[in-house]
């Protein structure tokens, strides 16, 4: 897609967004409902709310010691008999997973949510080859079934109303329509609970490794991902190379801002600590566990001082819950694996800083998302940083500077701001030829060329007709003789 | 596709954004890594007022535990002796039937708390097999023990209460630890749609902080390595709000969650 055609779809996407009535309804129960109640459970933690600056210094001493810390994960899940392969790419970790499908025969995977799995593209390679792919969390099993994308990192189907989810169980399922949400998870339950009983492999994410005990842990509050992790023979777990911390105390304080930012929940419903199969002494669980760990372009954003802390993201979703762009076009808009204003960073430096600048020029900069970050990660810095690479263009990221007219523009502004009598006539000038342009209650309503894009979504405040430089004088003035 | 090399090119290629070199790995490491062996004060404290807990204290605790399970749909039953857990069990078996299929057991753990409770005694009148999901694998060769773990399988997916202990209850979460062992089957408190546990009241935990400091810093409780290969908590009853966050109880693991706690 060409850059300009990214910007209508962008530009699109949120106006049809805007105008979905179902979809800003929903909008606003999460952010009503989640945004606020996780602000209270920061408030609410035995150390205070400043826990996420702490933890803030964890991930960072992390990221900073990478190698170290994946190098202790690594060896410690060897140790205990599970397997451990790197991948740079995402179709080598794709490759990777086909490779043991193909070693046991797989025919029925059972997944348990991933965002990185969505990242890699797992699911259509493996359908390509015939193997079915069960998504078992039930946000993510109903967009399946419909065939669409996540719109929210842990709500994925919040865009939909009972009333879709039923017609869709009544087409897909061919069970009678009902649009009572126990029910509907009822019928989920049991189409669902024959997919686990039958699946000889399952796939999960990570939400967070330690690496001294050498164990992945993963959450799920309807037990999905226990299901998928304990039935089928083989179980591989994918992780971003950043989703890890060093110790069992620094496991402690980024678990439970986890818990938090994500659903306001002191603890996800059920953890499971996973560092390796289940020996033969063992009456259940999976016989052979592998863990992938994935670059994917991560490597690049680390060598980027700049853009390195975006790294300490530990994918609680915080941030869409209160994000008042997110707020309004919802997460199809952004048309990315990761949305809100975690995608907005992310999705530019994984995917193109031009090819995705919308994502981070739509952003508001209000810095809501800083505020609600479980580990307090400075979001708007970045975006900001995204917004001057784009605008000088950057070598390093092979990143072509936007817009030349805005370029010319600031130019010609900064020139005119450094030479008083040319301001000065610019603004008499502009003040008295702006009267040609439309106006409503004062203001102006309709500008032409570079303009129009400010004056399509908002009204204008024209130029006073008396500067503030002259009534400045006007007031001293009389100051002085009163 | 060899992981060596990979991982070899991998840790480099983080070195080489880092700036940092490989020299440096070692230093960096032990001072990134907490040893177990070396508690900071901090942990050294939380470690020792768990040791210094008395009946009261854990009395207290479970007071906390009952008030933070209701919320999670958490049905805690303090009881005086092992005999009443029985007969409550009993009466649940009574009062309650089988989701899938129609004939009711019931599985439980290979483990002296349970075994206590003398299930198959206590439903003996109501004619409810009670399976224990384990096998002892010693000389077993691979074709019985892959038997074996299909019996005990198709077990715990017919029954429909699924009986365990746990290692730990933190208080503050209303949280099951549970540790994985060879006698102490995972899908006993996953598969069967009641899961019913059984613990003492010493067992209590404050948090996950307490529980972590246990399991790294006290001799007593670290095993040869800090955690099993697997390991699992498990706060309250699954639950899901997917559908228009309407919150519903029993997407795929237990729908009932019953927690008996013996204060002796």
């Amino acid at each position: 897609m060409s850059h300009d055609a990214a910007t209508k779809k962008y530009a699109q996407n949120a106006a049809s967004a805007i105008k979905d009535e179902i979809l800003q309804k929903a909008l606003n129960k999460i952010q009503s409902g989640l945004g606020k109640a996780t602000a209270l459970s920061y408030q609410n933690l035995d150390e205070g709310p400043d826990l996420r600056l702490a933890a803030h210094d964890i991930r960072e001493k992390t990221i900073n010691n990478l190698d170290v810390v994946l190098t202790r994960l690594a060896a410690k899940i060897r140790e205990n008999g599970g397997r451990v392969y790197f991948a740079r790419t995402g179709e080598q970790a794709v490759e990777y997973c086909l490779k043991i499908a193909r070693q046991h025969h797989v025919k029925q995977v059972v997944k348990g949510k991933s965002m990185v799995t969505e990242e890699i593209r797992l699911n259509p390679a493996f359908e390509a080859r015939g193997i079915e792919v069960n998504e078992t969390d039930l946000g993510e099993y109903i967009i399946q079934l419909a065939g669409e994308k996540p719109s929210h990192i842990i709500a994925p189907a919040a865009h939909k109303t009972r009333q879709q989810v039923g017609r869709l169980f009544e087409r897909k399922l061919g069970v009678p329509y009902t649009e009572d949400p126990p029910e509907l998870t009822r019928i989920a339950r049991k189409a669902l609970r024959e997919k686990f009983l039958t699946a000889d492999m399952g796939i999960s994410g990570c939400n967070l490794a330690c690496a001294q005990t050498g164990h992945i842990t993963v959450v799920s509050n309807e037990g999905n991902i226990r299901m998928a992790t304990t039935l089928p023979k083989v179980h591989v777990a994918i992780m971003g190379m950043e989703r890890v911390v060093p110790n069992l105390e620094d496991h402690d304080i980024l678990f439970r801002l986890l818990s938090r930012g994500a659903a306001a929940q002191k603890l996800g419903g059920c953890v499971s600590y996973i560092g390796g199969p289940a020996g033969p002494e063992f009456p259940d669980g999976p016989e052979e566990f592998h863990l992938v760990i994935l670059d994917n372009g991560r490597s690049r954003i680390l060598a980027d001082p700049k853009f390195r802390e975006i790294l300490c993201c530990i994918r609680c979703s915080a941030c869409l819950n209160v994000c008042p762009v997110y707020g309004k076009i919802g997460g199809h808009a952004y048309d990315a694996t990761y949305c809100g204003p975690i995608g907005a960073v992310l999705t530019p430096l994984m995917e193109g800083m031009n090819q995705a600048k919308d994502l981070c020029l739509g952003e508001s900069l209000c810095g809501a998302c800083q505020q609600a970050c479980s580990v307090n990660i400075d979001l708007p810095r970045m975006l900001l940083e995204l917004r001057y690479r784009l605008a000088y263009g950057d070598d390093q990221w092979e990143t072509q500077p936007v817009s030349v007219a805005e370029k010319t523009i600031h130019q010609a502004w900064a020139f005119l701001a450094g030479h008083p009598a040319l301001y000065r006539a610019f603004l008499r000038t502009f003040a008295l030829g702006q009267k040609i342009f439309p106006t409503s209650r004062g203001m102006i309503t309709k500008m032409p060329g570079p303009g129009a894009g400010w004056t399509r979504s908002r009204d204008i405040q024209p130029l006073s007709q008396t500067p503030f430089r002259k009534r400045f004088k006007k007031l001293n003035a009389k100051k002085a003789h009163g | 596709m060899q992981t060596n090399t990979t991982e070899t090119q991998f840790i480099k290629t983080l070195r080489t954004a880092l700036g940092i070199g490989q020299e440096s790995a070692g230093a960096r490491a032990a001072k990134i890594f907490t040893d177990p062996k070396d508690p900071s004060p901090e942990q050294a404290a939380i470690v020792k007022t768990i040791k210094s807990r008395r009946d009261k204290d854990h009395m207290a605790l479970l007071h906390h535990l009952s008030r933070e399970a209701v919320p999670l749909n958490l049905n805690v039953i303090p009881v005086k002796d092992k005999a009443q857990v029985s007969k409550a069990i009993a009466n649940l078996v009574k009062e309650t039937g089988p989701e899938w299929g129609a004939k009711k057991s019931v599985v439980q753990w290979d483990h002296p708390l349970v075994n206590a409770l003398d299930l198959k005694t206590a439903l003996k009148d109501q004619n409810v097999p009670v399976h224990t999901a384990a096998f002892d694998t010693t000389g077993m060769d691979d074709l019985t023990r892959s038997k074996a773990r299909d019996r005990v399988r198709r077990q715990m997916i017919d029954s429909y209460i699924g009986v365990t202990s746990a290692d730990f209850c933190l208080a503050d979460t209303a949280t099951l630890v549970m540790k994985s062992r060879p006698k102490e089957a995972r899908a006993v408190s996953l598969l069967p749609s009641i899961h019913v546990a059984v613990i003492g009241k010493e067992q209590m935990l404050t948090n996950l902080k307490e529980l972590y400091a246990l399991l790294k810093y006290d001799p007593e409780t670290r095993e040869a390595e800090l955690l099993p290969h697997h390991m699992t908590l498990i706060s309250g009853p699954s639950k899901t709000a997917d559908i228009e966050l309407v919150m519903v109880h029993g997407a795929h693991g237990p729908r009932k969650l019953y927690l008996y706690v013996i204060t002796g």
